[in-house]
C-alpha cells in the first residue's frame, strides 16, 4: 500500500523588538515579548488546536516537530495546545526532532549542534515524554554531514527537501538511504505546495482543489510513500479556515482511502525499504527558489549580521545568544527574488530587510557590551 | 495633436526643477505631439529648443523667485500677456502650477479647448502647511477644478490634491518624474566611510531644516566624528547657523551655500547619507539624485516619491530619534550602505523621462 507521509512544522521565533541605536547601553530587552505572544495566541487559536483536533478525528497519522523556542512558550502560555499535542502523540502521531532554537548552527559548529539538539530532545522528554527517532534540521537544511551528525545524536530517519537537482535522478516518492545509514525522505515540493502554497489560490488553474482530486493525484503519483512536508501554520494561519482548509483535511484520509493510499508516520514509513543510496555535499532546504541557503545568507547583510553572532560564542549569556542564532533573523533580511521576497516580507515582522539588519546589529552592539562584563 | 504648454521656466535660464521637467518631458512629447511652449522671456534662453517656444516679455528679471510680492505681480502679469499672445491652433492646453494656472482656466473658456494642469507642487506643501496664502490657494483651486484632467507627481500629492481641494480621485493621474540618465554615467562609489551627512535643497520651512539639526544633535551623542553637510540657501539658513551654534555643534556643521548641477553630483557622492527630512514634499527629486549617484538615502514619509521606493529608509519628520537611528546605523554598517547604495542606483533608473511622456500622452489621449 503507498503510504502519503505527512510532516507538519511547529515554530514561532522569538522575534526581536525595534532596538535602536540611542537605546544600547540603557538595558532595554531584546525580545518583542507583546508581538510574540500575540501571534503565539493567534496561531494557537486559528491553527494549533483546531488543526490537531482535525487529525484527531480524521485519524490521521503524521509527524510534527515543535521547535524548543516554541514549546517552551506553549508551556508558559498554552497549555491548552500541549495537552491536545500530547493526545495526538498518544494516538499515534509521531514527534520528531530538531535543534532547539532552530537555528543554523549545523554549517557551522558541530558541538552547538550537539547541544542545540540534546536540549530539544530534552525539553520534548520532559513535556510529551517522548524521545524522537527522526530528525528534521531547521528549514530542511541537509547534506551528507548534517546526516553524520543527527546520526551520531541517534536518529534513524532524516528529513529534507527534494529540489530538482536531486529529483531529476531520484524519484522523491521512495525512501533512500544516505551514507550515514539514515533513512532518508525527500520532500514532494509540487504535491506539498498544492496546499501549502496553492491551495486557496483562484487564479491557480486547479482551484478549487478538494480532496478528491488531490487523493486521486496521490494515488496517480509513481512510488512508495509522497512526502508532504510543509509548515503546520498552513492550516488556518496561511490558508484561512474560509478557504476550507480544514474540511480538505478531514475529507483527505477517506478519500485516499478508496484509493488504497494510508496517511503514515515517518516511522512507520521505512516499511518501505531504502531503494537506493543518495549522497549530498551541497547544501539544500525548503527555502526559496534556489533550495539552499541564500533565503539566509545570500547579502552582505545576512552575512555581516551572522559573522556578528558567531563573533560572540564565548560569551557567558549563552541562552540569549542562542535566541540571537535563531534562523528567522536572518531571513527577514533577505532581499531575494521577487516571488521569493513576497514570501519574505509576509512573514517579515518590521516590513523591511533593512530595518531587520539595523534591529539585530544594534542588539549585537549591546549585547557584545554585556558580554565583556 | 497640438499641446499648448503653458510654462514658468526653461534651462539654461531657469531657476529650479520645474524648467528641468519641462525641457525633459516635452523633448520627448514633441517627437510625437507637436508643442508650443510658452515661458516668460529671460536671459540665457537658448535660440532653439526640440519644441516651438513663445516667449513672453514681461520685463527683466522678473522671472525669478524674488521678493514674494514682487514675484505674484510678475505672475499675474505673465498670465495675463499669454492670454493676449495665445494662437489658437491648438487641441489640449496643458499649464503647470498656479504660476500658469490663471492663463490656463481663461484660455481653456477662450477657446473651449480641454485643459490639462500638473501640480508639480501645492500651496500647502510649499508653506510647509504653516500659514498658507490665500491667495495661491485660490488659483490653485480654480485652476484644478476648471481642469479635465490633472496630473500629480505622486500619490502623496493627489492625497492633498483631494483633501484640500476636494478633487475627484479619478480626475486626477499620478504620473512621476524621470532623472536625467546623463547622473548615471558617473563613477562607482567608494563605501568607505566619509562620516559626512548632508543636507541638500532649499533651506525653508518645507524642507525641514530644523529637525536635520535636531538629529545631528543626536548623533553626535553617540559619535563625535561625524560632519554634517548644508548644501543649499534659503531664509532659514541664518536661523538653522544659530540653533548649529546654540548647541556648539559648529565644528560639526559645514555650509557650503548655493551649489552648481555639476557640484552636486560630487556632494552627494561623497557623503554616507542623504537626508530629507521635509515636513511636505511632493515629489523629492534629490533622493533619486541621491540615489543615483549609489548614496543611501533617509526620508520623510511625507516625501512624495518614498511611496514607489523600497531602497530608502523613512520615518516621519518630526521622529528625529529614528532618523538619527538611521543616520547612525548608515554610518556604522558598511554593508547597509552598500546594499542600500547598489540597489537604490538600479532602483532610481527605473525613473525616466521616457515613462513619465507616455503617461502624459495617455492623459492627452484620455480626453
Amino acid at each position: 500500500m503507498k503510504s502519503v507521509v505527512f510532516f507538519f512544522e511547529l515554530h514561532q521565533p522569538r522575534r526581536l523588538r525595534e532596538y535602536r541605536s540611542l537605546d544600547i547601553g540603557k538595558g532595554k530587552g531584546y525580545f518583542w515579548d507583546e508581538k510574540n505572544n500575540e501571534i503565539i495566541n493567534r496561531v494557537s487559536d486559528r491553527c494549533y488546536i483546531p488543526a490537531t483536533q482535525s487529525l484527531i478525528d480524521g485519524n490521521i497519522k503524521a509527524t510534527l516537530s515543535v521547535s524548543g523556542v516554541l514549546l517552551e512558550n506553549l508551556v508558559r502560555m498554552r497549555e491548552d495546545v500541549v495537552d491536545i499535542l500530547k493526545e495526538y502523540f498518544r494516538k499515534g502521531g509521531e514527534l520528531a526532532a530538531e535543534t532547539y532554537y532552530h537555528s543554523l548552527c549545523s554549517i557551522w559548529s558541530p558541538e552547538e549542534f550537539s547541544f542545540q539538539v540534546n536540549e530539544d530532545v530534552r525539553l520534548k522528554k520532559d513535556v510529551f515524554n517522548i524521545k524522537p527517532k527522526t530528525f528534521r534540521n531547521t528549514e530542511m537544511i541537509y547534506n551528507d554531514n548534517i546526516g553524520f551528525m543527527s546520526a551520531k545524536e541517534g536518529f534513524k530517519n532524516i528529513l529534507t527537501e527534494g529540489p530538482d537537482r536531486i529529483i531529476s535522478k531520484f524519484n522523491p516518492n521512495y525512501v533512500y538511504r544516505n551514507p550515514a545509514s539514515q533513512n532518508l525522505f525527500l520532500r514532494n515540493y509540487r504535491l506539498s505546495d498544492d496546499i501549502s502554497f496553492r491551495f486557496s489560490n483562484p487564479s491557480w488553474n486547479e482551484y478549487p482543489l478538494y480532496a478528491d482530486k488531490y487523493a486521486r493525484w496521490l494515488s496517480e503519483s509513481p512510488g512508495d510513500v509522497i512526502n508532504l512536508f510543509m509548515d503546520y501554520e498552513t492550516f488556518g494561519e496561511h490558508q484561512w479556515k474560509e478557504s476550507g482548509i480544514f474540511e480538505f483535511l478531514k475529507a483527505l484520509p477517506e478519500e485516499a482511502r478508496k484509493r488504497d493510499v494510508e496517511f503514515t508516520t515517518v516511522s512507520e514509513a521505512t516499511k518501505h525499504s531504502p531503494v537506493s543510496e543518495i549522497s549530498i555535499q551541497d547544501y539544500i532546504s525548503w527555502a526559496d527558489y534556489p533550495r539552499d541557503l541564500s533565503a539566509w545568507l545570500l547579502n552582505d547583510m545576512q552575512r555581516d549580521a551572522f559573522e556578528d553572532m558567531k563573533s560572540l560564542s564565548k560569551c557567558k549569556d549563552k541562552r540569549t545568544w542562542r535566541y540571537l542564532q535563531t534562523s528567522d533573523h536572518f531571513y527577514y533580511m533577505s532581499m531575494a527574488g521577487v516571488q521569493d521576497q513576497e514570501v519574505h516580507t509576509y512573514f517579515n515582522p518590521y516590513g523591511s530587510p533593512y530595518d531587520a539588519y539595523i534591529f539585530y546589529k544594534n542588539i549585537m552592539e549591546d549585547f557584545r557590551e554585556k558580554c565583556k562584563s | 495633436m497640438k499641446i499648448a504648454v503653458l510654462g514658468w521656466e526653461l534651462p539654461p535660464a531657469f531657476a529650479g526643477g520645474l524648467g528641468i521637467h519641462t525641457i525633459n518631458l516635452f523633448t520627448i512629447i514633441s517627437k510625437i505631439m507637436e508643442v508650443n511652449l510658452y515661458v516668460p522671456d529671460a536671459p540665457g534662453l537658448l535660440s532653439k529648443y526640440p519644441f516651438q517656444v513663445t516667449r513672453i516679455n514681461i520685463s527683466p528679471g522678473d522671472s525669478n523667485y524674488g521678493k514674494s510680492n514682487d514675484f505674484y505681480e510678475s505672475v499675474v502679469k505673465y498670465n495675463d500677456l499669454i492670454t493676449t499672445q495665445f494662437k489658437n491652433d491648438i487641441s489640449i492646453i496643458h499649464a503647470h502650477d498656479w504660476i500658469t494656472f490663471r492663463a490656463g482656466v481663461k484660455l481653456k473658456k477662450m477657446t473651449g479647448r480641454p485643459l490639462v494642469v500638473t501640480v508639480h507642487s501645492t500651496e500647502y506643501d510649499r508653506s510647509g502647511n504653516f500659514n498658507p496664502q490665500r491667495r495661491i490657494m485660490d488659483i490653485e483651486e480654480e485652476g484644478i477644478r476648471e481642469a479635465d484632467r490633472v496630473i500629480a507627481v505622486s500619490n502623496y500629492t493627489k492625497k492633498i490634491i483631494h483633501e484640500v481641494y476636494g478633487t475627484d480621485n479619478s480626475k486626477i493621474e499620478v504620473i512621476y518624474n524621470g532623472v536625467s540618465s546623463s547622473i548615471y554615467s558617473n563613477m562607482e562609489k567608494n563605501y568607505d566611510n566619509t562620516k559626512r551627512v548632508l543636507y541638500f535643497g532649499r533651506v525653508t520651512p518645507q524642507k525641514g531644516p530644523k529637525f536635520f539639526v535636531e538629529a545631528a544633535r543626536k548623533v553626535l551623542t553617540r559619535r563625535k566624528d561625524v560632519i554634517f553637510v548644508v548644501a543649499g540657501t534659503g531664509d532659514q539658513l541664518d536661523e538653522m547657523k544659530n540653533s548649529v551654534r546654540t548647541f556648539g555643534m559648529e565644528n560639526n556643521f559645514e555650509f557650503t551655500g548655493f551649489v552648481s548641477e555639476s557640484y552636486s553630483l560630487k556632494i552627494y557622492r561623497d557623503s554616507d547619507v542623504f537626508v530629507l527630512p521635509a515636513v511636505s514634499e511632493p515629489f523629492g527629486m534629490t533622493v533619486l539624485e541621491s540615489m543615483s549617484t549609489g548614496t543611501p538615502t533617509v526620508i520623510s514619509k511625507t516625501t512624495g516619491v518614498g511611496e514607489a521606493l523600497s531602497n530608502v529608509l523613512r520615518c516621519d519628520f518630526w521622529d528625529t530619534d529614528k532618523m538619527a537611528d538611521y543616520i547612525l546605523a548608515i554610518l556604522n554598517f558598511r554593508p547597509l550602505r552598500e546594499m542600500m547604495g547598489k540597489r537604490g542606483r538600479i532602483e532610481a533608473m527605473n525613473f525616466t523621462w521616457d515613462k513619465a511622456a507616455i503617461k502624459t500622452m495617455g492623459v492627452y489621449n484620455s480626453i
